[in-house]
């Protein structure tokens, strides 16, 4: 007992005085990332500590994503209480940079961190973007993609000789496909999460994208035939729930675990299910599966993309000192050239140098779709557009009814405009 | 005699002063704030402009705005007197029980009370889910199929209500145990000899020995419910969110999704008078009607 208690007060000893030691500069660190990535992040947030210890230390915490995070973040900075850095979508910067909550980054910082306007895909620099000024550094690019059963599809003929998903472009022949699946005794060809309009926001964007269609911004909504492509484009997802080839009101885990059963050939969701997929086929549970760009059901291939990005909030009173600057800046240089492992979470690793690697091309099925980055698109850049935002409120309102043929797809688009002219 | 009066009055300052002061800066300091934000455009953080009533116009005007006003009478009409009345059924059933088998039946109505919103969301939204949820067994021969009932307008408020009554009634329920456990046991004994039917005993005895504990449950519902926000935002999330709205959900919308805080602070002073006004109207009434016994 008397050892025990000895060797107790020195490892004590010794562990106070190494945190002594390695506090020299601490970066306190936000992040809303809770689900299967922020295992992943929180992993190389102790592998950044681990490699720094003694000069620089992250603090990370964990808060809760959305509208409660972007408050936090908002009220905070407005009384200097904000962290020293934080993770960021992309698509709320317009917002936050309006409500003066993030500082930004200049042409210095870019230096110190080795990136620049050269290091991303085109539209996700653009997204950090507000008149020209840079507020965040991309860290990866997340689309949606479509999800599939290799097994089901080949047993359907719609497996090519690249090993991949064949004759699925064209809206209606791919209808059709989701029909031979459902046909062959798969009991939906299609699971997407039909009960949330705002979730399936991002399915239906990428269907007026595809179109050449644009949302717009503040002061001009859906603008000239723009109105009609959403239209149509809502009106895909309707077809599907009427053929009963994609479930009615079926939200987001009921979506998953149809999938994951087998019970639905294919799944519509972000590439954050990846880890999923990836845990369950290492488990010996799931089919062959993969993941590919989401078809071309128009005129050209577009996906809807958002941005985890890292951003530095404008704390009201406070400047950073040089050196609390320099190690934020540190912080995110490390993250960005360690973006491989946060790729096994699903997400595009925004640094094309990593994007490009031997070792992330080797990662499946992450590199066959990572080749959407090139067409992708961002939400419209507007205080109202963004995740949690007023644009993906009125969607749920709107398309939640649509898409389930409860209300036709021209009144629900009709409604959506008049909600976002209202804004 | 003056004297000693004036110095009781300054005691009773010193004494009432710690509670004035924290009731003033932290209630009433608040509450005037928010009564001027109303007459001002400005977001959620930051100064704003006045415009005097063009925020009041505004909401007269905010068919959303009375949306909600009927969704909030809709769930209070739901949940007050119904859920009041079967605490009351509830308490007189498990009166009559004794010992343990009283404690564990107890605890079993009280147990959901505890619960946080976030646990109650997750056990009610697995078991009305669409594909999977055991709540569907009754649901499908009901309705003739299945229905997502946090996507379908018309089950929206009554589940809403359902879950709620479920959740808050332990506490009504306990109240009026008290209540009923107050009542002298002689009272019965002699309604006994008298030969009185139970339904004598109950209609000139038990209801109107607890009427006062049912009023202050009726008040206690009627303020709780009129404040509705947790279930009804976390199951319409994503959905039809203005169909279902309720009023604090939209002062949240209004403030921290679309960052008008001016906004906000005018629905919000219409949901004080609301209560305000309810609060004293019931309590009228119910004290008038009470006094007649």
């Amino acid at each position: 007992m008397k050892t025990f208690l000895k060797a107790a007060l020195v490892t004590t000893a010794l562990l106070t005085t190494v945190g002594v030691a390695t506090a020299a500069e601490t970066v306190v660190w936000w992040d809303f990332l809770g689900g299967g990535d922020g295992v992943r992040m929180k992993k190389l947030i102790a592998d950044f500590n681990a490699e720094n210890a003694g000069s620089i230390e992250i603090q990370g915490t964990t808060l809760d994503w959305g509208v409660p995070f972007y408050t936090k973040v908002q009220t905070s900075a407005a009384v200097g209480e904000g962290p020293d850095v934080m993770t960021y979508h992309a698509s709320r910067i317009p917002l936050a940079v309006s409500q003066g909550t993030l500082a930004e980054l200049s042409a210095d910082d870019w230096a110190a961190m080795g990136l620049g306007p050269d290091s991303f895909a085109k539209e996700t620099f653009e997204a950090v973007n507000v008149d020209g000024k840079q507020y965040a550094v991309p860290f990866d690019t997340h689309p949606i993609v479509l999800y599939y059963n290799k097994d089901k599809l080949a047993e359907a003929g719609l497996i090519g000789a690249d090993g991949l998903p064949a004759g699925l472009d064209g809206k209606d022949n791919f209808l059709a496909a989701l029909q031979k699946l459902k046909d062959g005794g798969t009991q939906y060809g299609l699971a997407m999460t039909t009960a949330d309009g705002g979730f399936a926001f991002r399915t239906i964007y990428s269907y007026l994208c595809q179109q050449n269609g644009v949302i717009g911004t503040d002061g001009g909504w859906l603008e000239g035939d723009n109105l009609d492509k959403l239209a149509n484009a809502v009106q895909v997802v309707a077809d599907w729930v009427k053929a009963g080839v994609t479930p009615e009101y079926t939200d987001y885990p009921s979506a998953v675990a149809l999938f994951t059963s087998g019970e639905a050939a294919n799944m519509i969701n972000g590439v954050w299910e990846v880890p999923t997929m990836a845990d369950l086929e290492a488990q010996g549970k799931l089919f062959n599966w993969g993941a590919i760009e989401l078809p071309v059901l128009f005129d050209r291939p577009c996906t809807y993309a958002d941005s985890h990005a890292f951003a530095i909030p404008n704390n009201a009173g406070k400047t950073p000192t040089p050196e609390k600057h320099a190690a934020v800046l540190k912080v995110i240089r490390w993250m960005s050239e360690h973006s491989l492992f946060w790729a096994t979470a699903g997400h595009v690793p925004a640094n094309a140098t990593v994007q490009a690697s031997d070792e992330y091309k080797a990662m499946q099925p992450q590199a066959t779709y990572a080749k959407l980055t090139a067409n992708q698109v961002f939400d419209p850049k507007s205080v109202n557009a963004g995740v949690a935002s007023p644009l993906f409120d009125a969607a749920g309102n709107a398309f939640t009814a649509a898409m389930n043929n409860e209300v036709d797809a021209k009144t629900a688009v009709d409604e959506m405009k008049a909600a976002l002219d209202a804004l | 005699m003056t004297k000693n009066s004036r110095s009781e009055y300054l005691v009773a300052a010193v004494l009432v002063a710690p509670f004035v002061l924290i009731f003033g800066w932290m209630f009433i300091y608040p509450t005037l704030q928010m009564l001027q934000l109303s007459f001002t455009k400005s977001p959620l953080i930051g100064a704003g402009t006045w415009v005097g009533f063009d925020n009041y116009i505004k909401m007269f005007n905010d068919r959303t705005f009375w949306t909600a006003i009927w969704n909030t009478s809709y769930f209070v009409l739901l949940t007050v007197v119904p859920g009041t009345a079967a605490a009351m059924i509830i308490a007189l059933m498990v009166s009559r029980l004794n010992g343990w088998v009283q404690s564990i039946i107890l605890a079993a109505f009280f147990l959901p009370y505890i619960l946080p919103v976030t646990v109650v969301y997750l056990i009610w939204d697995w078991m009305l889910n669409l594909q999977f949820g055991i709540a569907q067994f009754i649901i499908e021969p009901l309705a003739g199929k299945r229905v997502n009932v946090w996507r379908t307008v018309p089950w929206f408020m009554p589940m809403a209500a359902l879950l709620t009554i479920w959740w808050t009634n332990g506490f009504s329920i306990l109240l009026f145990l008290a209540g009923l456990r107050n009542i002298p046991r002689e009272l019965y004994e002699a309604a006994a000899l008298d030969g009185a039917s139970r339904w004598q005993v109950f209609r000139s005895i038990t209801w109107p020995l607890i009427w006062p504990v049912t009023v202050l449950c009726l008040t206690i519902q009627l303020i709780l419910q009129l404040k509705i926000f947790d279930q009804v935002y976390l199951f319409a999330q994503g959905g039809r969110t203005q169909a279902t709205m309720v009023l604090v959900q939209f002062i949240y919308e209004q403030a921290f999704q679309k960052n008008s805080g001016g906004y906000a602070a005018t629905i919000a002073v219409a949901l004080f008078v609301i209560v305000v006004g309810f609060s004293l109207l019931q309590f009228q009434v119910l004290r008038a009607r009470g006094g007649n016994k």
